[in-house]
């Protein structure tokens, strides 16, 4: 063994905290990534004690699943592209076009609704509005027999929903860009064009090719917006996997099934760091001077980046007031009649519900947080055996649709040795490693942006690795600390698709009973849970992000304060 | 911080999942939704003293559930849900056999021979039409299947998807009975419908609502959802086509392993005898009474009145289901 020691042995053996960091991790991810994932592969590929490939063979033979195979590819490009393009243009505004504080606030807001809600809400609304009856299609426009189901309405609901994480991604990003930089390329001529062009996009490769990393990996696992809108014409693996499972009873072909979506994931993220990863993108080096008020967008250009994101910000305000007043009213469409009474009914019956679903998102989050922070800082800044591993299989609950995530933590933890199925701490886990890569990939990118001379100059003054990385990286990382925060926290506010599983007679979440509200017509009470969940994560959002204004951490302070909306 | 340390270890004690203090309530997954099933189980709760513990979901997914739990069963019974989800159930082997009190007086539709389901309730499929579409384009409300296939409807209809729905399997024995189970006739009858469908949607009642509200001409639906959509406003019009319909049991099970199992066979006592089932007229829940000795509400007997139901025979459909739902899938889903 001693001889065959790489350096990155003898530096982990050396370190005692980073080995214990790094111990703790693959325990975690040994227990709620991996075993839960040989569960399902055991599912699928092994029959009656022999090793078997008939089910991938039958799922491929079947034209339906080749199509669905091929959508779902087509749709999470799409979203992937969209996504990113929408983010970006409201990152720059936020953060090039010269808005003040309350504009800031107010876009920030409303680019936070689509996270804050659970999935379906906006598909719903789409309903409402693009079906043969529609508000906007047929009351609005007087069309006639427009349908709301396919691809464009599927990619428009899942855009408008994941592009505020491009958004998080990216402003960030931009935001620390420091526009010294920018205004050393105009003092040497340069057009604001060329600029932005040569210096300023350049900058936003990691952060793009991240963005559209988790927005291609969110739209590649969603299922409930293709369940509503995608139709029958456009079928997606995700939802092919779902109706395999709970429809037929077929536990092997949706194994399979969604087995095959972990290959387009685990491709698009190999592709991803082999892109970033050879170029080097360091902007914050220590030696910042004074910040000057950036030049790079024309003021004509700021008028229309503003409008634009203002157009979009109006779609989605609309959405969400639709569901406001279904919440109010006794009954959509029918009676429009003012009335409390779904609240009241929220507040009642639903009261289980929203404090089993506090309860888990307080739990989940700092964890969420602290996880995503650590080990994104482990695989972009430390040297040990297994490095890419980890970041690799630190994604795969992400990348997995969420109903196969959900079906392996019901095999895997159902029996001793590790009977953990319905109680709270297994919803908590699975919050955690689902939606803290978002977390990591936020720690990463960021990292990349900072000088590793600065925590060398730690290091050579004596401090231990341990200190090094409390003192110095992680207020520098504090931004990406609150992004996975908030993410973990909204998502276990807001996810279904996973957890519709792990809910017990004992622990039962908010989404769970908004679905099943919609599923017995009851769109009152869906409305007024989805509402509250709305100015739940409104107001917790806010309370983070006033603590934080208050810490005043050194480097990260602004950036963070925009993250979480003013 | 006295209080705080008290508040954390309670949080601790919660988080555990202990369930101790709750050793006399029973625990159950329901098919129905809530509000048909929560006020049944506030009834039994006080006739009886036992607190019931549900959650609800669909047939599908309860049945995942039920079967991924099967060797630590977390429910004692499953509750409500058509009858072809619990054959299903059969085949896995999660089902306790219970025969209870009103066993013998129970139709034999009603009833598995072993005891595995007993029915309590039943659910006849009804055509329900959004109001004004008709007006608008001068329909009479479908009094047959045929009619279903007007142009007019053309990308109108939602009905439920045979891959998660109890409703749609239900729905398409009801067309092979109307052929005469002449396969062949029944599958070119349900492409040509398929024509005039806009989405299958994944529970049984998911076109209720779209249908109430003029987004959909109309569908297929259990008579229960149907009611339900026009007890709440919406303009729609239920009819019968004259070549008859199906219906379905709704049913009930013990589950093999049940923790409370003598709480859970109270339920089932309760469940398939008129102390529950004389309660749907009370609340307004529209399922026909199962129990021989129970009258049906008389609102609910005048819309069935004419109405030509027959019984999807259990046996022939437990035989043939996958078979069929595969071919649905494979033949008429594409067929645009």
């Amino acid at each position: 063994m001693a001889r065959a020691r790489s350096p990155s042995w003898r530096g982990i053996a050396g370190d005692p905290a980073l080995l214990g960091a790094v111990a703790a991790i693959w325990c975690l991810l040994l227990l709620f990534v991996l075993f839960p994932l040989a569960h399902l592969l055991e599912r699928a590929f092994v029959d009656e004690g022999r090793p078997t490939l008939a089910p991938l063979l039958d799922s491929l033979a079947d034209p339906g699943h080749r199509a669905a195979f091929v959508n779902s590819l087509i749709l999470a490009a799409s979203v992937g592209v969209l996504g990113t393009a929408v983010g970006f243009l409201f990152a720059l505004a936020a953060v090039r076009a010269g808005l003040g504080r309350r504009w800031l606030t107010v876009l920030d807001a409303a680019v936070l609704l689509p996270l804050v809600s659970p999935p379906f809400t906006t598909s719903i609304s789409i309903i409402f509005s693009f079906g043969p009856r529609g508000l906007i299609s047929h009351h609005l426009l007087g069309l006639t027999g427009v349908s709301a189901y396919g691809f464009w309405s599927t990619a428009i609901a899942e855009t408008l929903t994941y592009f505020p994480i491009a958004y998080l991604t990216l402003r960030p990003i931009l935001a620390a860009i420091d526009p010294n930089l920018e205004e050393m390329a105009f003092s040497l001529g340069g057009s604001r064009w060329r600029t932005f062009r040569t210096v300023t996009l350049p900058l936003c490769v990691p952060g793009f090719a991240n963005a559209f990393l988790l927005l291609f990996a969110a739209s590649l696992a969603d299922f409930a917006t293709p369940l509503i809108l995608a139709g029958n014409a456009f079928p997606v693996l995700p939802t092919q996997a779902y109706l395999q499972i709970t429809g037929l009873f077929d536990f092997k072909g949706g194994a399979v099934l969604s087995l095959l979506l972990l290959v387009p994931a685990v491709m698009v993220f190999l592709l991803q760091r082999h892109w970033v990863g050879r170029r080097t993108y360091v902007t914050v080096t220590g030696k910042v001077g004074q910040r000057s008020r950036s030049q790079a967008i024309a003021p004509w250009m700021q008028v229309v980046l503003v409008a634009a994101c203002v157009a979009v910000a109006t779609i989605i305000v609309y959405f969400y007031a639709l569901l406001l007043v279904a919440s109010l009213v006794a009954a959509f469409g029918a009676d429009y009649s003012f009335t409390w009474r779904h609240y009241a009914v929220i507040f009642t019956e639903g009261l289980p519900a929203i404090r089993d679903t506090l309860i888990i998102a307080a739990l989940g989050m700092p964890l969420g947080g602290l996880y995503g922070v650590l080990v994104g800082y482990l695989i972009a800044r430390r040297d040990f055996p297994g490095r890419r591993a980890m970041e690799l299989v630190a994604m795969i609950n992400y990348a997995l649709p969420g109903t196969i995530v959900g079906i392996a933590y019901l095999i895997a933890f159902n029996d001793p040795p590790i009977a953990l199925t319905g109680g709270a701490l297994l919803i908590v886990a699975c919050y955690v490693f689902r939606y803290s890569p978002t977390g990591i990939r936020a720690t990463v990118a960021l990292l990349q942006q900072i000088d590793r001379s600065i925590e060398e100059a730690s290091a050579s003054l004596g401090a231990a690795s341990g200190e090094t990385f409390r003192r110095v990286t992680l207020p520098l990382i504090a931004p990406a600390f609150f992004a996975g925060l908030g993410v973990v926290f909204i998502r276990s506010m807001t996810a279904i698709s996973a957890t519709i599983f792990l809910v017990s007679i004992s622990w039962t979440l908010i989404t769970v009973r908004i679905l099943e509200n919609m599923t017995e017509m009851a769109l009152g009470p869906a409305a007024a849970f989805s509402v509250f969940v709305i100015v739940v994560v409104f107001v917790v959002v806010a309370g983070l992000s006033a603590v934080l204004a208050r810490l005043r951490t050194p480097t990260a302070g602004a950036a963070a304060r925009s993250f979480l909306g003013g | 911080m006295r209080s705080l340390r008290c508040a954390v270890l309670v949080m601790i004690a919660w988080l555990g999942g202990f369930a101790a203090a709750r050793a006399a309530d029973l625990n159950v997954y329901t098919i129905w939704p809530e509000n048909y099933a929560r006020p049944m189980f506030q009834e039994f709760e006080k006739q009886t003293g036992i607190k019931v513990n549900f959650l609800r979901f669909s047939s599908g997914e309860a049945l995942a559930r039920v079967i991924a739990e099967k060797n630590n069963p977390r429910i004692d019974v499953l509750f409500g849900g058509p009858v072809e989800t619990f054959a299903a159930g059969i085949k896995e082997g999660i089902f306790e056999p219970y025969k209870s009190p009103s066993f013998a007086k129970l139709a034999a539709r009603f009833k598995q021979a072993d005891g595995q389901w007993m029915a309590i309730a039943d659910d006849p499929l009804v055509f329900m039409t959004n109001g004004a579409f008709l007006k608008a384009n001068n329909l009479k409300p479908p009094a047959s299947w045929d009619d279903l296939l007007d142009p007019a409807y053309k990308n109108g209809l939602q009905m439920a998807d045979a891959r998660t729905s109890g409703t749609a399997v239900t729905r398409i024995f009801s067309v092979l009975e109307v052929f005469g189970r002449d396969e062949d006739k029944a599958f070119a009858y349900l492409k040509r419908l398929r024509q005039n469908v806009q989405v299958y949607t994944k529970s049984g009642g998911g076109g209720t609502l779209p249908t109430g509200l003029g987004q959909a001409a109309g569908g297929i639906f259990f008579i229960v959802d149907a009611l339900e959509t026009k007890a709440k406003g919406y303009d729609v019009v239920v009819s019968f086509p004259k070549e008859g319909i199906g219906t379905s049991a709704e049913a009930i099970a013990l589950i093999k392993g049940a923790k409370n199992r003598e709480a859970g066979k109270k339920l089932i006592d309760f469940a398939t005898s008129p102390a529950m089932q004389a309660k749907f007229a009370e609340y307004k829940v529209n399922f026909v009474p199962a129990h021989p000795d129970v009258k049906t509400d008389p609102a609910l007997a005048e819309v069935l009145k004419g109405a030509r139901i027959f019984p999807i025979d259990d046996e022939y459909a437990g035989a043939n289901r996958r078979r069929i739902v595969d071919r649905w899938v494979k033949e008429v889903l594409p067929a645009q």
